[in-house]
Formats: C-alpha cells, sequence, structure tokens
C-alpha cells in the first residue's frame, strides 16, 4: 500500500516537475541556474573558509570542529523548527491525511508519508547547502570523491533525519496534551525548553572560553580535545558528526567511523520510536487538533469584543480599517505565524544583547572594517530571513479568499500598499534595533563619533523598503493561492530565489560599502583627516541601488496583481 | 444594468467565450445555463473582475469595468461557485471586512449585518471561524456578506450547491425578491428547475458561444418541438 501510493506521489511529482510546456522548461533551467549558482557559492565560500581558517589563522583542526559543531548544532535546531513547524501542518492539517484516513491505509503507513513528504520539503534547501558546503570543506581536506557520497548517506542524511524525527515526536507530544493543557501554554512551554537549551549549549560551549582555554595548549591544542568537552556534549549528534569529520580530516578514518555508527544507530532507533509512537498516539493527536480548534473557536470566543474587533470604531477610512485588522487576525490566530514570529524575535533579541556590549579591542583597521562587515552583514542576514518568511508569504496567504478583495470596489494597490505598510513596519523597527545595537559597540570605538551610527540607521531605513518590496513583490509574482501554509510558500522555487536575489543585494551592499569603511578606520587609527566626500558616492549608490530595487520590486508586484485570478 | 459586448476570452489557443454578447435590465433575474466547461464560470468571473475579457467590453450600471472598475463593483454583489472565505475570520467578521471594502460606516455595517444574520438564519455560529463551517454555511454567509452594500446587480455563480431545502428555500426566495426590487440578477446554474421557477430570461452557454436566449414563454415555445421537457431542449443544444 506504502509503495503503492508512493508510486503516484513519485509520478505526480516527475510530471509537475518535467512538464514539457517551454515555460515550464524555461523556468526549469532559471532555477537550475540559480540554485548552481547558489550550490557554487556554498562551495567556495566553504572551501576559502577552511582555508583561511587552517592556513591564516592556524587555530588548529580541533578548535576548527569545535565551531564546526556549534555550527551543526544550530543547523540541527533550525531543521528541527522548521519540522516541527512544517509537520503541524503536514500531519495534522493537510487535507491529503484527511482523504488517507478515509482509505483502508493503516495510521502508521499515513504518518510514513506525510513524515517523508514533510522531511524532504522542508529541508530540501538545507540538504543543498549542507552538501556543497561539506564538498567545499571535503575538498580542502583532499577527500575522495566517492567518500563525499558515503559522508553524505552516512552521516549529513542521519543527522538531519535525526533532527526531523525528535521534531515529529516533541509536535506528537505536544498535541497530545494540548486539549488538557491548550495549545498557546504547552507551545509556550516547549518554547521556553528549546530556548533554555539553547542557552545552556552556548554557555557550556562558550567559543571565547574555548578559544582561551585552547591556546594554553598552543601548539598542542588536537591532543588535548576530550579534557575541552563538557561532558554532555559527548551525547549530542553535532560533536558526533563533528567528531566524525575531525578524525576524518585527520587521515584517522579507523577513529571516525564509530562516530558514524553512533549516529546510524541513533537515527535509525529514533525513527523506530517515531513509528512506535505514530502508531499509538498518531490518531489520537490527529483528532486531538479537532478539539483544539474547539477550544479556540467557540461561539462564545466569537462574540466577546476583542482588540482591534471589527465592530470597534476606527479613525482610519474603511477599506484600510478592513484591510489591516483582515490582517492582523489573520497572522495572530494561526499558530504557526506568530510562533515563527516569536522564535525569530528572540533570535534578533539574543543577537542584539550579545553584540551591543562587544568589546572590540583592537585598533587595527582591517580587523575592525572586517569585523563591522561581518556584524552589518549579519544584521542584513537576518532582515533578509525574517522578509522571506514573513512578507514573501503575504500575498500567496490571501488564499481562494482573495475573489472577495478582487471583486470589490477596491483599488489593488491599496492591498499591496497596505501589506507593505505592515511588513515594513515590522521589519524596519527589528532592522533599527539590529542596527543600533550592533553599531553601539562602534561607537564606544570611535570615541563616540556617531557617523557609524548614523550610516546603520540609514541603512537600515534602505535595507528594509528593499527587502519588504522584494519579498512582496516577487511573493505576488510567484504567488500560489492553492498553499496555506505559509513555511511552504517561504520555502518554495520562488521563494529560494527571491532569497538568492536578497543575497546578491546583500554582497552588493557589503562591497559598496567596505573602501570608505576602511577609509573611515584608517583616519581614525592612523590618525589621519577624514574627508566627508569619501562617503557621498558610495552612499549615493547604496541609495540608488536600493531604490532601483525597490521600485522594480514595487512594479513587479503590482502587476502581478493584474493578473486573472 | 448588466450589458457585455462581444466579449471573448482566450486561455493560450483555447477560447474559453466566445464573442459573447447580452442584456440583462434592472428587475431581470437572468439564468445562464450550460454543461461542464461551456463558459458559464468564465463570463462570471470577467463580470466579477477576476479575468480580464482578451477582447470586447463589460458594462455595468453603465460603468465599463475594465476603465471605471472601482465603480462598476461598487454596485456589484458578486457569490462566487467555491465559497473560500478566510479561515481565520469568523462569519461576523467576514461580513464587516466585505462592508469596509465596500466603503460603509460602521452603524451602517452593523445594521446590514443584523439583518442579514437574522434574514439567513446564521445567528447560532456566524460568530465561529469559518474553518469550522459546513459547505452549505460558507454558501449562506457568502450570499449574506455579498447582499451587505445594497447592490443594484447580482452576480450569482452555483448558488445553491451545498444548500439544505430550507437553506436552499431562502436563497431562492431573498434571489427573486431582489429582483423584484428592481435589481439585475445574473445567476449561472446547473438546475434546470431552479433556473425555470426563477428566472425571467434563460441562456444556455455551449462551447463559449450562445446557444439559446429566451424568455420563459420563447422556452415553453421552444420545447413543444421536443417532448415539453427543458431537459431534453437542453441536451439538444448542448449536444
Amino acid at each position: 500500500m506504502l509503495l503503492h501510493i508512493l508510486k503516484y506521489k513519485f509520478l505526480s511529482f516527475v510530471k509537475t516537475t518535467f512538464d514539457p510546456r517551454m515555460v515550464t522548461a524555461i523556468r526549469g533551467l532559471g532555477s537550475l541556474l540559480v540554485f548552481g549558482g547558489f550550490g557554487l557559492v556554498a562551495y567556495v565560500g566553504s572551501y576559502e573558509a577552511t582555508r583561511f581558517i587552517m592556513e591564516q589563522t592556524r587555530i588548529g583542526l580541533f578548535l576548527y570542529h569545535r565551531f564546526i559543531s556549534m555550527m551543526l548544532f544550530v543547523f540541527f535546531m533550525a531543521v528541527n523548527m522548521g519540522n516541527i513547524i512544517v509537520s503541524y501542518a503536514t500531519l495534522y492539517k493537510s487535507a491529503e491525511v484527511n482523504f488517507l484516513f478515509t482509505k483502508p491505509v493503516t495510521f502508521t503507513q499515513i504518518f510514513i508519508l506525510k513524515f517523508l513528504d514533510n522531511f524532504l520539503y522542508s529541508s530540501s534547501t538545507l540538504f543543498l547547502v549542507a552538501f556543497m558546503v561539506l564538498f567545499g570543506y571535503g575538498s580542502y581536506f583532499g577527500y575522495p570523491w566517492y567518500t563525499f557520497f558515503g559522508v553524505l548517506v552516512g552521516v549529513l542524511v542521519p543527522f538531519m533525519f535525526l533532527s526531523a524525527c525528535v521534531a515529529v515526536l516533541v509536535l506528537m507530544s505536544v498535541m497530545k496534551v494540548a486539549s488538557r493543557w491548550g495549545f498557546r501554554k504547552v507551545m509556550l512551554l516547549i518554547g521556553t525548553m528549546y530556548a533554555s537549551f539553547v542557552l545552556i549549549f552556548f554557555r557550556y560551549t562558550n567559543p571565547i572560553k574555548l578559544v582561551n582555554r585552547a591556546s594554553m595548549y598552543y601548539p598542542n591544542v588536537d591532543q588535548y580535545l576530550v579534557q575541552f568537552d563538557p561532558g554532555f556534549l559527548k551525547f549530542l549528534p553535532n560533536n558526533w558528526v563533528a567528531d566524525f569529520l575531525f578524525f576524518f580530516a585527520k587521515g584517522e578514518p579507523a577513529m571516525a567511523l564509530p562516530f558514524a555508527a553512533t549516529l546510524l544507530l541513533v537515527t535509525a532507533g529514533m525513527f523506530g520510536l517515531c513509528l512506535y509512537v505514530a502508531h499509538r498516539f498518531y490518531y489520537r493527536s490527529w483528532l486531538v487538533t479537532f478539539e483544539v480548534q474547539a477550544l479556540s473557536n467557540s461561539v462564545e470566543a466569537g462574540r466577546r469584543i476583542k482588540l482591534f474587533d471589527f465592530r470597534k470604531a476606527s479613525i482610519l477610512p474603511p477599506q484600510a480599517e478592513a484591510l489591516l485588522k483582515k490582517e492582523y487576525f489573520i497572522f495572530f490566530r494561526e499558530p504557526s505565524q506568530w510562533i515563527h514570529l516569536l522564535l525569530m524575535v528572540i533570535l534578533v533579541v539574543i543577537f542584539v544583547l550579545s553584540v551591543r556590549n562587544l568589546n572590540l579591542g583592537l585598533r587595527v583597521t582591517n580587523i575592525q572594517a572586517m569585523t563591522y562587515l561581518v556584524l552589518y552583514a549579519f544584521g542584513v542576514f537576518l532582515s533578509c530571513s525574517l522578509a522571506l518568511r514573513f512578507v514573501f508569504p503575504g500575498l500567496s496567504l490571501e488564499g481562494k479568499a482573495f475573489w472577495s478583495q478582487r471583486s470589490s470596489p477596491l483599488n489593488l494597490h491599496k492591498v499591496f500598499f497596505m501589506k507593505f505598510l505592515v511588513a515594513l513596519t515590522l521589519i524596519m523597527g527589528l532592522a533599527l534595533l539590529i542596527a543600533v545595537a550592533s553599531n553601539m559597540p562602534f561607537v564606544q570605538l570611535t570615541e563616540r563619533r556617531p557617523l557609524l551610527m548614523y550610516f546603520g540607521l540609514f541603512s537600515a531605513f534602505w535595507v528594509s523598503l528593499s527587502l519588504v518590496a522584494l519579498n512582496l513583490g516577487f511573493g505576488g509574482y510567484f504567488s500560489n493561492f492553492q498553499e496555506k501554509n505559509p513555511i511552504r510558500i517561504a520555502s518554495s522555487q520562488g521563494a529560494t530565489l527571491t532569497f538568492l536575489v536578497s543575497l546578491v543585494y546583500l554582497i552588493t551592499l557589503v562591497v559598496v560599502i567596505s573602501v570608505p569603511l576602511m577609509r573611515y578606520f584608517e583616519s581614525l587609527f592612523l590618525f589621519l583627516p577624514f574627508d566627508f566626500k569619501v562617503i557621498v558616492v558610495p552612499g549615493t549608490i547604496f541609495g540608488m541601488i536600493s531604490a532601483a530595487v525597490t521600485g522594480i520590486s514595487v512594479f513587479i508586484g503590482l502587476r502581478s496583481l493584474q493578473r486573472d485570478f | 444594468m448588466i450589458e457585455l459586448r462581444h466579449v471573448t476570452k482566450k486561455f493560450g489557443s483555447f477560447t474559453a467565450v466566445d464573442d459573447l454578447s447580452l442584456t440583462v435590465p434592472d428587475g431581470e433575474f437572468f439564468g445562464f445555463l450550460g454543461p461542464n466547461g461551456a463558459g458559464k464560470t468564465t463570463t462570471i468571473k470577467m463580470m466579477a473582475g477576476l479575468f480580464t475579457p482578451t477582447t470586447g467590453e463589460i458594462i455595468l450600471n453603465g460603468f465599463n469595468n475594465a476603465t471605471h472598475p472601482i465603480e462598476a463593483k461598487m454596485t456589484v454583489a458578486y457569490v462566487p461557485d467555491q465559497p473560500f472565505l478566510y479561515d481565520k475570520l469568523t462569519g461576523r467578521e467576514f461580513m464587516y471586512f466585505v462592508g469596509g471594502l465596500y466603503k460603509m460606516g460602521k452603524k451602517e455595517i452593523k445594521e446590514s449585518v443584523e439583518e442579514l444574520i437574522e434574514h439567513f438564519e446564521i445567528g447560532d455560529w456566524v460568530d465561529k471561524r469559518t474553518e469550522d463551517y459546513s459547505q452549505g454555511m460558507r454558501q449562506r454567509t457568502t450570499i449574506a456578506a455579498a447582499l451587505i452594500h445594497e447592490p443594484k446587480v447580482m452576480i450569482i455563480d452555483e448558488p445553491m450547491v451545498g444548500l439544505d431545502p430550507k437553506s436552499a428555500k431562502i436563497v431562492r426566495e431573498t434571489l427573486k425578491q431582489k429582483s423584484r426590487q428592481g435589481i439585475a440578477v445574473f445567476m449561472s446554474t446547473h438546475s434546470l428547475p431552479v433556473a425555470e421557477e426563477l428566472c425571467d430570461r434563460i441562456g444556455i452557454i455551449n462551447n463559449g458561444r450562445l446557444a439559446f436566449v429566451g424568455t420563459r414563454s420563447d422556452l415553453s415555445a421552444y420545447k413543444e418541438k421536443f417532448d415539453g421537457k427543458f431537459e431534453s431542449v437542453f441536451l439538444e443544444l448542448t449536444k
């Protein structure tokens, strides 16, 4: 039965992907080029980063792999949280599940189908990135070509699969207790547990402490690796992968294999546990979703006058008021939206708290310029991620109910700009917060000169404007009114393309500001006069590029609204 | 009044609606029939502003809906064939939302909503989110929301689908009443008895072209050529 259903799912996938029409072929070729380019960038970036770390900074193989372990931890958590949110929609809210429950298919078979669907869908882009990063890393250490596939199948896939298994187990547990405690309370509890886990991990694997302790044994760092590790680290899968890579890179595959074997065994065991739990609880937890929905959707609850209730008077014109209130209710009544926003805001707050008191120390131009650019790029990257996740799906999420606006006496430009305004408020607010926090250490470093802070605010304004326009405009162009799941929309092919365009924009900005930044730090540290004209041309280019991105994207978005619905 | 002037809609090389011309004066109840894929929903979507005609013009209450869409839509009520609503809004919120889109004031919306809730007997569940609604509940909410702004033209695609007998009766009576009040009603349906019962004039579309347009007496005369049944006329015209 399982194979029968998989066969038809596969056929459907093949027919959609390899549609012989010219438009689909061109689109496919375009995607191939974009994904190929993205893969190439990931490969080159990983290779060059490894080369730089191993040859320039000389931190040693052990320390490098401890940093890899930390990155793998973040990767594990990203895959895990992505899977929790997506699997809520695929396992519990999908029309296909409703259909399959009416057919003679066992609950476990349905679970396997949707679990695989969920895993492949939510992890495919991360998978591509991870493989190309591994390819770049392995190329530096001279892995033979066939080992990449071995590491991919034997380590990377099980690692991501394990993360997905944990996610689904957490979700089924949440659903099990949600009917008793309420969905919001359980999600807040789980969120707190996750945040505590992340904080504990980074508290005990603090990179600065690690560098200090490792440098005590320099240059024989690698020989003392065991005593640096906190005990609990041995039980974390990111450490197994990092240790596997460490011994493999060291040319000791026999030492590496036990870590891969542990990972494979634990993954298999965890999948077995998933199947057991699914066999026992999946159907029951699926029924719970109706109870949870009923709890939050009673007539009494609907009759209560709420904040921003439609019945309340407003100072806004009727159309603007109707659109804004609709946006508000649709967002905050969808758990996958507000929970994800909460997580992202927590991430931004952690970033802000971490950087605002950063002690930059050395007054060396190259180091400070590089630090500034890294922090700047990370801040813009956060904004790119926020915009992709929350702005790109904006128009698609109107769904099939969009007929109500399309057939009403409403100028569709108003629909676009209302969404633009809401998204801009969110993205710009967070971008300004990031800009202020990440510029504070530099204001201290430059003896309270405000120039970098002004630049940060100028940049936050333009970057948020451009990213909101880009994601809303392209989100309209690639709109999919059939899909109700915002995460699936934000991880679609069109979304990935938009994200890549955002990254090209980000890289362009970094290139544009790098020279004036170097000049500025040079003038400060070498006590040279600073000619403000140096910032006028790049500043103008910065503004012009951003204005062009904004204008083109808005045009694309508005045109997309004229299409037949 | 509704006027369609030489309206054609093409999707690539496929012509869904071919040179359709039609007038529905105020107060007339027009039934639009045809087999599946004949072009009924495409015609209706063009009238509602969801599709743009490839050629031709659609005039609603004197306004061309391509050049003056806002003015044209201001007086139109549209009910789609599938009553999709915003899942996370309640029925009442959806009605307030639609009222806002038609630039109505709060007091005006409130009065209209209360009246429609009572008329369509949806008070028991109108304050629940629409994600829990049955097809019939959605249909009744959609029709109620469409009438919130006192329209002069009604464009309705398959209004009886999914309705229980009582709800179907309420909808039939409402539409008839609106037509008597001087509203031009354009309704597509698959139900031949409903069309015969309600409509002043009937149009049958097949392969994008009008195969028949006539009043009920024209239809009666036409039926006599066959076995006296509308069904036989319909099957003959849509062969």
